[in-house]
């Protein structure tokens, strides 16, 4: 018995070591160190072996323990305790690795921010002095225009007082002019008869203060009358024209009549261009007893009929 | 007899040794918990695969612990499991944060360019 059992002891502990030794040498990798292996083999292809080498030469350290154990001592506990920090430690250098990236996308997105921003400071700095100098610009020009607005206001200020100067002047002057011509006017009716009709304002003087009978020389009174309307006449204005006619009464022949009334007007008419009336405006017919204002069958009919009528404003003039 | 007695006292060594308890070193112990804190701190129990590796380092401290306790010497290999999960979780929690910060910075120098490039 003492015998079996020593013998019984040896080959269950030599079967032991012989399967364990088997074990060792035969059993493939445990799932966690071939995890381990290929999750450094990804990693140490990517982006851990540039951004983060030396997390990642900590994983390759735990690997290699775990490598070396299980070459050793097989599929051991330990084997399995390095494999798996061996794969935390790759998932760590990776997920550092993106972290670095992510924090150089951040480094370069600042960077770039910066960079625009500037070119926007500088540009919006460049279109403020560009805005200022034309600002300047445009104070300089409306400070010339309101220079040459205030010279150009200055002339059209002392042109409008000129013209109203003038324009006072002129109405001062149409006022005497008017208040002459009243006054003549007053004169006159006391010398003539004046009316106005269709072919103007007619003044009348009677035959019998101008002439003596059958003659054309003015008489002295009638020069004093003729002198009133004169007056009458240049007051008038240069613009009208006048005319003289001569009338006589029905007596006597027209061939007598005719020339008789004519050397009548022209004489009145002479005289009223020696009195300042301008000859040019002023002409004289001869009517003859053709435009009788009253029959002439009495005699005072008749001396009504001897007149001379001074026609102003008259189209019809006809030549002397 | 003298065979007896030999396996008698070869079986009270072992039994002696296994319950001795191991000691682990302080320091990897100090890491270990270190890099717990850590994640938590950065916010892992956030972000599913940290709090994933969060939660197994906390259990393997524990069980390394109580390996330790038991003696089992294996307690200084789980401590060191802890260890890795929990720089992982700590890693991986930061990842996060430092990816949205990039994706946000993109974004922000897309708007600046929107802005107008002069």
């Amino acid at each position: 018995m003492k015998t079996r059992d020593k013998s019984l002891i040896v080959t269950i502990t030599l079967a032991g070591a012989f399967a364990g030794s088997m074990g060792a040498c035969a059993s493939t990798a445990p799932e966690q160190l071939v995890e381990a292996r290929n999750a450094y083999a990804v990693s140490s292809g990517g982006l851990a072996a540039k951004l983060t080498p030396t997390e990642l030469y900590d994983a390759k350290n735990a690997l290699d323990r775990a490598d070396k154990e299980f070459a050793d001592h097989g599929d051991t506990y330990e084997c399995r305790d390095y494999a798996y920090i061996a794969e935390r430690k790759v998932e760590l250098a990776d997920a550092k690795a993106r972290t670095e990236a992510d924090r150089a996308v951040i480094a370069e997105a600042v960077k770039a921010g910066v960079v625009v921003r500037d070119a926007q400071v500088k540009s919006s700095q460049a279109a403020l002095a560009r805005t200022r100098e034309q600002l300047k610009d445009e104070r300089q020009d409306n400070t010339t225009t309101t220079n040459a607005l205030r010279a150009t206001n200055n002339a059209q200020g002392q042109e409008l007082d000129k013209t109203a100067a003038q324009l006072a002047a002129e109405k001062q002057a149409r006022e005497t002019a008017e208040a002459s011509l009243a006054g003549a006017m007053k004169d006159l009716a006391a010398v003539a008869a004046v009316k106005e009709d269709a072919r103007g304002m007619i003044i009348t003087l009677s035959g019998s203060v101008l002439f003596v009978s059958n003659k054309y020389a003015l008489l002295n009174t009638a020069m004093t009358k003729l002198d009133q309307v004169a007056e009458a006449l240049k007051a008038q204005g240069s613009d009208k024209r006048m005319v003289v006619e001569g009338h006589t009464d029905s007596q006597g022949s027209d061939k007598i009549n005719q020339p008789l009334s004519l050397n009548r007007a022209t004489a009145v008419r002479d005289y009223l261009v020696s009195r300042g009336v301008p000859s040019e405006k002023i002409s004289a017919v001869g009517m003859g007893s053709s435009k009788p204002i009253a029959d002439n069958l009495t005699p005072e009919n008749r001396a009504n009929n001897r007149r001379v009528e001074i026609i102003i404003g008259s189209s019809t003039l006809s030549a002397r | 007899m003298n065979t007896r007695m030999i396996s008698l006292a070869a079986l009270a060594l072992l039994t002696m040794a296994g319950c001795a308890s191991v000691q682990i070193p302080a320091d990897q112990l100090e890491r270990s918990e270190a890099s717990i804190r850590g994640a938590e701190e950065t916010g892992a129990e956030g972000v599913p695969a940290a709090k994933l590796h969060l939660q197994l380092a906390k259990d393997q401290t524990e069980s390394a612990k109580k390996m330790a306790a038991n003696g089992n010497d294996r307690a200084v290999l789980v401590l060191a499991r802890a260890e890795s999960d929990g720089e992982l979780a700590l890693v991986l929690a930061r990842e996060v944060a430092v990816h949205s910060s990039a994706l946000q910075a993109t974004e922000d120098l897309k708007a600046v360019h929107a802005r107008g490039t002069p």
